[in-house]
């Protein structure tokens, strides 16, 4: 008698990493949610601009004599009381009269622009610090945006049935983390975009017609460059922290509770941990020369205590707090048994 | 090489403040490769529990688990892409429609997109396909999920209750498709169920759970025989003649509307003796054969 034996049919693998990454993007793509969120952060611009075009004005020969005129009366009221401080005997005596009632008042002590009603839109002064208020909002959608897409495989439970396609976890979450990191960034970017296109409007419609001064562009594209890393970060936060948590509310509980209570409490209480609060951190990143913190005062001498987080340090910072997250929840999410 | 093999598998759950909950314990279980295979159990038993382990959603404490001859975990990879799965209610994105869905995972394991198309059909989804999955009835729900198993063209297809809120039509179908599949040669069916009927109408082998142990394994004919009862319905034309002289010779019977039943026979050879040689000539001796009710209540009852 002779043993026979039966080959195996031929078995198929799992799929391959880019078709993995293919679905995630369509996938991301076609999130209700995250549409709709995309969609109130473009109505935002669009309201904020039209707000905008109505807020400045470029001024006009009229107005800018006008608004001359009434500096220069601003010059001479000020001089007017600098005089009678002078003349007064309420100058103490180990104060010299100059020193007491200052120097006198010129027309370069004082801006132009404040005396324009409704003021120009001024790119050279405004410019960074839009920048950095985009680079915020970009951040607080990316959070959103990074943990409602992850929050809705849970809820759905399709995460599991992602599972039954490909196996090996850690390829799975790869190829989310991947899509949200590109799909913050190009947030960031875009974020960045419409600062620069709302700026354009303000400038073109509004402006103050000042030319730009040297080195604007590159402190703006720095600020911007810093912004964009800022969003790809709070995204992958906001991924990471929902899939550890497993639930989209809970994750912006958890968040609520750290940024309204925790940090409100540290900052109340704790003044020299400050430079480890994340929001710190965040702006720290993103303003040009990093953020200067109050820490206290020497209760004896009054002297105040302060410490500059610079850029590199908040953005190391924020870095290794996304990637501690990010590790915990795929570590976690390679190792549960998932039900 | 059967399709699935567990060896000593265990697995506990911990559970705050109580002792651990064994959901599986020591299971030995095997599959073999073609036909359908029902998988039976209460509610508790280990079932779900089983199938998790076998997909790798979970990680057994301790014992040996083989798919489609490879080692589960590690070799889940290799095989995966031949295993079709369904297991509880389908798991789809709401917003999504039936087709993007299927199109979605699709993409995830490089299955062309005409495949989507003959899986609608197979389930006979396709007129719908392109509604929100939220708003389907259950049974298109779950019909999508199983068209969704059916996508990878599978060797080995779980389902785990499919039946689930499908109506009488509904049933029908998935029946004769399951019982389709597990006849092309190709596919086997490990099909979980709490239906008896179900199991009893498409399955050829089963297998019964219960406290998380297989109890009873085989052709599903041949697990019914090891819970045959040895009654047999005996006809004549003198029930009641037939009846003194069956109990004069130590036989149990108890009459029916129109028969008599005679419980615990060795052997059905011995009332035919009986009544011959006092003149009862039979008209019907038939064996009451246990259905797999009776042999799945009699296999899972608790233990006294």
């Amino acid at each position: 008698m002779t043993a026979v034996r039966t080959e195996a049919p031929p078995t198929a693998p799992a799929g391959r990493f880019s078709g993995l990454l293919r679905a995630e993007a369509h996938r991301f793509g076609a999130r209700r949610f995250i549409q709709v969120l995309l969609l109130l952060a473009a109505l935002g611009w669009a309201t904020f601009t039209a707000i905008g075009l109505t807020q400045y004005a470029s001024p006009t020969p009229e107005r800018l004599a006008a608004a001359q005129q009434q500096l220069q009366g601003e010059v001479e009221r000020a001089n007017e009381f600098r005089e009678e401080c002078l003349a007064s005997d309420d100058v103490p005596a180990d104060v010299s009269p100059e020193e007491w009632c200052g120097a006198p008042v010129t027309a370069a002590d004082l801006d132009l622009d404040w005396y324009l009603d409704p003021a120009p839109f001024s790119f050279a002064a405004d410019g960074v610090a839009g920048a950095v208020a985009f680079s915020a909002a970009g951040a607080v959608l990316a959070f959103l945006v990074g943990a409602t897409f992850v929050g809705a495989e849970w809820s759905s439970r399709s995460m599991i049935a992602l599972l039954f396609w490909e196996t090996r976890r850690p390829r799975v979450i790869a190829a989310k983390i991947v899509v949200v990191a590109v799909a913050s960034a190009v947030l960031g970017v875009v974020a960045q975009g419409a600062w620069l296109a709302m700026a354009g409007l303000w400038r073109t419609f509004a402006g103050d017609g000042v030319a730009l001064p040297d080195g604007f562009w590159s402190e703006l594209l720095a600020t911007a460059g810093r912004g964009v890393l800022l969003t790809t970060l709070a995204g992958l936060l906001g991924f990471g922290l929902t899939n550890l948590v497993r639930n989209t509310g809970a994750a912006l509980g958890v968040g609520f509770v750290y940024f309204a209570v925790l940090e409100t409490a540290v900052r109340a209480l704790r003044l020299e941990w400050q430079p480890w609060l994340l929001t710190n951190n965040a702006s720290a990143l993103v303003v040009p020369d990093g953020l200067t913190l109050f820490l206290g005062s020497d209760p004896i001498t009054g002297e105040s205590t302060e410490y500059l987080l610079g850029n590199l340090q908040a953005g190391v910072f924020m870095a290794v707090v996304t990637g501690v997250v990010l590790t915990l929840s795929t570590v976690l999410f390679t190792r549960r048994d998932l039900h | 090489m059967p399709a699935v093999e567990m060896h000593a598998v265990s697995k506990s759950y911990a559970r705050r403040g109580r002792p651990p909950q064994q959901a599986l314990d020591s299971l030995e279980l095997v599959v073999e490769s073609g036909g359908v295979h029902g998988f039976l159990g209460p509610n508790g038993s280990g079932k779900t529990t089983t199938i998790r382990v076998l997909l790798g959603l979970i990680r057994p404490d301790a014992g040996d688990v083989r798919l489609l001859g490879r080692p589960v975990p590690d070799g889940l990879p290799q095989v995966i892409g031949s295993v079709g799965a369904l297991v509880e209610t389908p798991l789809f994105f709401p917003g999504f429609s039936g087709r993007r869905n299927l199109r979605l995972l699709a993409e995830t394991a490089g299955v062309p997109r005409s495949r989507v198309e003959e899986v609608l059909e197979t389930v006979e989804l396709r007129d719908r396909a392109d509604d929100r999955f939220k708003g389907y009835s259950l049974g298109m729900k779950q019909r999508l999920g199983i068209a969704a198993a059916l996508l990878k063209s599978p060797q080995l297809l779980i389902l785990d209750e499919p039946s689930n809120g499908l109506d009488p039509a509904g049933i029908r179908d998935v029946r004769e498709l399951i019982r389709r599949l597990g006849r092309d040669g190709s596919t086997t069916v490990l099909l979980s169920s709490h239906l008896l009927a179900e199991i009893e109408q498409v399955a050829d082998q089963v297998s019964i759970m219960a406290r998380g142990r297989c109890i009873a394994s085989g052709p599903v004919h041949e697990v019914l025989a090891g819970r045959s009862s040895g009654d047999v319905r005996v006809r004549v034309p003198d029930r009641a003649a037939a009846t003194a002289v069956l109990t004069a010779a130590g036989f149990t019977v108890t009459p029916t509307e129109d028969a008599l039943l005679v419980s615990a026979v060795p052997a059905p050879g011995e009332v035919t003796r009986v009544l011959a040689e006092h003149g009862h000539y039979l008209e019907e001796l038939t064996p009451v054969a246990a259905d797999l009710e009776s042999a799945f209540l009699a296999l899972t009852a608790e233990p006294a």
